[in-house]
């Protein structure tokens, strides 16, 4: 089954180290990416896109995420026209912010990846997400630190969130966001630790690391469809 | 009569990616691996495992293991847990399980045969 790695961080001005994280991708096996360059996210045009490509073999889908300091910051920012297919995250620990994010229908992700913004996740935020058919997304790259004071905390955390989610049956997504390459994992073994180590069933965490990308990567390539007029709502050309 | 069985074996046939050249022994992996074990899951998990080395082939980068069929999950767990082995930097992916070192071994052949 093709799972995917939803949020791979990419460095754009280290080309070097790009390929090597691809290769190590490759090398596990991973066949479906989603990248998220660095930096200064209105460089995402074709040219980068062609560039990241090139390197591999796998399918290659990208996002931004916004870290917006404010409500107003935030409506600024989502303003800006993106003329490509891109997943658009926003990544807050400030709860208006979240709550204005998950009203919007161009926010397809509210990401909770760092330990410190989950737990201002509400259950508020998980019902208008689930309104608005986008999706709540939690990282497991904190797992991977080797204080095992703080790496029992950062597993208590995941633990409540997932569960929260669940709970309310919000739109899960889970990710790796390693940074380091030799941290990444095949999301078949994710799964494995979702089940045994966070208590989700296997079915749930497999919906979240398979179905639940393929209708993100739905929704972000409906909203750039010209027919498109809402979460099920399309035109349809005669003969079609 | 049928005979019911309890207990079954599963094999986990796992990829070892690591930086260039690392000079381990296969005793450093199966370390490891119960250290890893006995982090995250204790002593009562430990107990059902089963652990059993089949296979560790560095040169061409693979390893077998057998571990009981309940503990399945736990094993791909624990190796996912390894990120480094005598401060190396090592990654243990596990690539397919099955409940008979035959049909591993074709898959490797397959593999083979494919690249």
């Amino acid at each position: 089954m093709p799972y995917f790695e939803s949020r791979l961080r990419l460095n754009v001005q280290n080309f070097e180290e790009i390929k090597n994280k691809f290769v190590i991708c490759e090398k596990l096996g991973i066949k479906n990416v989603i990248v998220e360059p660095d930096g200064n996210f209105k460089n995402l045009g074709v040219e980068l896109r062609e560039k990241i490509s090139s390197l591999t073999k796998m399918h290659i889908y990208y996002r931004i995420s916004l870290r917006p300091r404010n409500v107003d910051d935030l409506k600024n920012k989502l303003s800006t026209n993106k003329k490509l297919p891109t997943i658009l995250s926003i990544e807050t620990p400030i709860k208006e912010i979240q709550i204005q994010a998950a009203k919007d229908s161009r926010v397809d992700v509210i990401s909770f990846a760092d330990p410190k913004t989950m737990k201002t996740l509400t259950p508020g935020v998980i019902s208008l997400s689930k309104q608005n058919n986008s999706f709540i997304e939690i990282s497991l790259s904190s797992m991977m630190v080797v204080n095992k004071a703080q790496q029992s905390k950062n597993f208590r955390e995941l633990y409540r969130i997932i569960h929260l989610v669940n709970s309310l049956k919000g739109n899960l997504l889970i990710s790796g966001n390693f940074e380091d390459s030799y941290h990444l994992r095949h999301p078949r073994a994710l799964i494995s630790i979702c089940h045994t180590l966070l208590g989700l069933s296997i079915l749930e965490a497999k919906k979240a690391f398979d179905e639940n990308v393929k209708k993100l990567i739905e929704r972000v390539y409906d909203r750039y469809d010209t027919n498109f007029i809402e979460y099920g709502i399309k035109f349809i050309k005669e003969g079609e | 009569m049928n005979i019911v069985r309890n207990e079954r074996n599963r094999y986990i046939l796992f990829k070892i990616i690591n930086e260039g050249f690392i000079s381990i022994e296969h005793s450093d992996i199966l370390k490891s691996i119960w250290k890893s074990i006995w982090r995250f899951f204790g002593m009562k998990e430990a107990n059902k495992i089963g652990l059993w080395v089949i296979e560790i082939d560095l040169e061409n980068e693979y390893g077998i293991i057998r571990c009981a069929h309940q503990t399945k999950e736990i094993i791909i767990t624990a190796l996912s847990f390894i990120t480094e082995i005598n401060g190396n930097k090592i990654i243990l992916s596990p690539v397919k399980t099955s409940g008979t070192i035959k049909s591993i071994k074709n898959y490797m052949i397959s593999k083979k045969n494919l690249n």
